[in-house]
């Protein structure tokens, strides 16, 4: 019997199955002639709002450490809607006026409640909040039980109304199987959560979830943003086939002994601890844009070197592979005075700009790169974007010398990083030996690389089936860019998309490449799959592979 | 004698979550009454986190501070740190 699917929308692409526990944080208010007396009634209100702040300072720490400190910021906002003396003074005429503390909470609450539900967007998100320190309050008030989320039973699915960041921090991505809520967007803070937890979830759903009972068996899909009800055996097979794998955190190698280095792309601070947290051997890429972005200026050197020793403390052991500034294209800074070109993705960007007009920016970021080389914990590896030839190559080479000889004159302490370049353009295939020559390491983008091997504009939905690294033109650009790479004695890695699929990861071991970089979710799955693959298989898979022709014969073998 | 100073707000949320409870925090922790509000338009009292979310300051916005008391000159140059900062770099 096929089961019954309820759509809503996916937050993580994942899939978990389980069993159902509805969350239902019931709270039964007082009648209005049950005050105890003005005294005894306020200093309830003043010890739960006391109990409420230790809890919330609690779980902002809490949450800072498990899910970012991005997310734990939103526990400081609870704390001062907590603590706002505008309600404070509603709570105390009421309570003056004979009524129960829960009952002037509820009232002090309810009034901003409705005017913040009523307008558009983040104003909206608000009401969530105050309703979430609203029920704090409430549940502290009336005695009321809290179901313990944090305490439930291994394969449990949660649905729930909605979920608080309050709620969603406390589940255990290790034993909840994920969870749905009737209400809420890709954008909720429940969402959110969801994904830096990797916990499957699907958000939206509507009234119809309400029609699931307890211990329900269901699939949520937050890939296909669907509630699969009483599934049936493929559903379920294929649902316990995408249950993330357990993080590990030593260095992985293939059954017959190949040492394949799993590290994450980085795009911000806030993403160095978490990607740790999920077994990151390093940072293949660490990309720097975020120090230039939303900012009236550029940097100083003293704030990018202070970066980028903080993302070599957090791997002390690791390597960290730093991408030097990578600008134009899809990317805007007010300051910079970007060109409008025709074709801004073949035009000034990456290198391009950093050589020339931008080449002061580009000095200052590596001094401040070869300082924090000596400060940091960890190992730092620099790398070029979009480098199409030698001469840009030695250009850059040449302008980390002379940041060098920069700092000697200052007499300020610095070690000479490896070097590297970010293989994306046909030419850097190519010329992919000539390369390897005069730098330690070379990284595969897949996502620049098969746009421009493809000729197929990331962008362009007309043109999104070209946009597939399993594509043969592709995967012989980068067989040959490893081939060629490894000729020298330089290692290859991969930081593009492709490289978090464990279902190429076979593939990519068998092509040869040392290192594989992704978002640091699928970092347990790709260390699973480089675990179950036997090197010398991979790398016969990996040769048919270079023998077919088209897309799906490439499928094919893949999947064999 | 009061003091009065209008910034334009970086933050891209706007003065929203994080960047608002700071400035909420940082009100609390100064000796002064703090009011803020549109430049034109009427002033609300800040120290109340319900009051400065409820304007919906975004980013690029305008806001105007009138600050009175021992600490007046002190609190408004704090505020005008918080909100002149992208909100990723503001520290507590």
């Amino acid at each position: 019997m096929a089961s019954r699917t309820l759509t809503g929308t996916g937050a993580t692409p994942r899939s978990g199955l389980g069993t159902v526990v509805w969350y239902d944080p019931e709270i039964t208010l007082p009648d209005a002639d049950e005050s105890e007396g003005v005294d005894a009634e306020r200093d309830r209100f003043e010890d739960a709002v006391e109990t409420a702040r230790a809890e919330l300072e609690h779980e902002r720490d809490a949450t800072a450490e498990r899910v970012g400190e991005e997310e734990a910021a939103i526990f400081e906002a609870h704390i001062q809607f907590l603590e706002d003396p505008t309600i404070a003074d509603a709570v105390e005429t009421s309570i003056e006026d004979g009524q129960p503390a829960a009952l002037a909470v509820d009232d002090a609450f309810g009034e901003h409640i409705e005017q913040f539900e009523g307008m558009e967007g983040r104003m909206a998100e608000r009401a969530d909040d105050l309703r979430d320190v609203r029920d704090r309050l409430l549940r502290l008030l009336t005695g009321g039980e809290r179901v313990n989320l944090a305490d439930l039973p291994e394969g449990s699915v949660v649905l729930a109304e909605r979920l608080t960041p309050s709620d969603t921090a406390q589940l255990d991505p290790e034993t909840v199987a994920g969870f749905a809520t009737v209400t809420g967007g890709r954008t909720s803070h429940a969402a959110i959560f969801a994904r830096s937890l990797a916990l499957p979830a699907v958000v939206g759903v509507g009234e119809a979830l309400n029609d699931i009972a307890n211990d329900t068996e269901v699939i949520v899909d937050g890939d296909a943003g669907e509630v699969l009800v009483e599934p049936d055996d493929d559903e379920r097979a294929a649902a316990r086939a995408d249950e993330g794998a357990d993080v590990v955190e030593a260095m992985v190698e293939t059954g017959d002994g190949r040492e394949i280095e799993v590290a994450a792309n980085v795009g911000r601070p806030e993403e160095l601890e978490p990607a740790a947290a999920r077994g990151a051997d390093g940072v293949g890429l660490y990309r720097t844009e975020f120090l230039f972005l939303d900012r009236q200026s550029p940097p100083e050197e003293d704030e990018q070197y202070e970066a980028v020793r903080d993302a070599l403390d957090t791997f002390p052991d690791g390597r960290v592979v730093v991408r030097t500034l990578d600008i134009g294209g899809d990317k805007q800074i007010p300051y910079l005075d970007l060109p409008e070109e025709e074709n801004p993705f073949l035009g000034e960007r990456g290198i391009r700009r950093s050589l020339d007009p931008d080449s002061e920016l580009f000095r200052t970021q590596l001094r401040a790169l070869l300082r924090a080389a000596a400060d940091g914990a960890g190992e730092l590896n620099v790398m070029f974007p979009l480098v199409a030839t030698v001469e840009e190559l030695e250009a850059s080479i040449e302008a980390v010398n002379d940041a060098a000889s920069e700092l000697d004159d200052r007499g300020v302490d610095y070690e000479r990083p490896s070097l590297g370049v970010m293989v994306e353009t046909p030419s850097a295939v190519f010329m992919a030996d000539e390369f390897a020559k005069r730098v330690d390491f070379l990284s595969i983008g897949t996502n620049d690389l098969t746009q421009y091997v493809m000729a197929a504009d990331r962008e362009n939905e007309r043109v999104g089936h070209l946009h597939d690294p399993t594509h043969p033109g592709v995967v012989r650009a980068i067989a040959d860019t490893v081939e060629r790479a490894h000729a020298q004695d330089a290692w290859v890695g991969m930081c593009g998309e492709m490289a978090g699929n464990p279902d190429v990861t076979e593939l990519l071991v068998g092509l040869g490449l040392d290192e594989l970089s992704m978002s640091a979710v699928t970092i347990p799955d790709v260390k699973a799959a480089v675990s179950e693959t036997e090197y010398s298989a991979a790398r016969e898979r990996a040769e048919s592979a270079l023998r077919v022709a088209t897309r799906s014969e490439v499928h094919e073998t893949i999947d064999q | 004698m009061s003091q009065e100073r209008t910034v334009e707000i970086v933050p891209e949320a706007g003065l929203h979550a994080r960047p608002a409870a700071l400035f909420v925090e940082a009100v609390n922790d100064h000796e002064a009454e703090v009011e803020a509000g549109p430049p034109d338009g009427d002033l609300v009292p800040a120290q109340s986190m319900i009051a400065v979310t409820s304007l919906g300051v975004g980013h690029g916005d305008e806001l105007r501070l009138v600050a009175d008391g021992p600490d007046a000159g002190a609190v408004l140059d704090e505020l005008e740190r918080i909100l002149t900062t992208p909100e990723d770099e503001l520290e507590a």
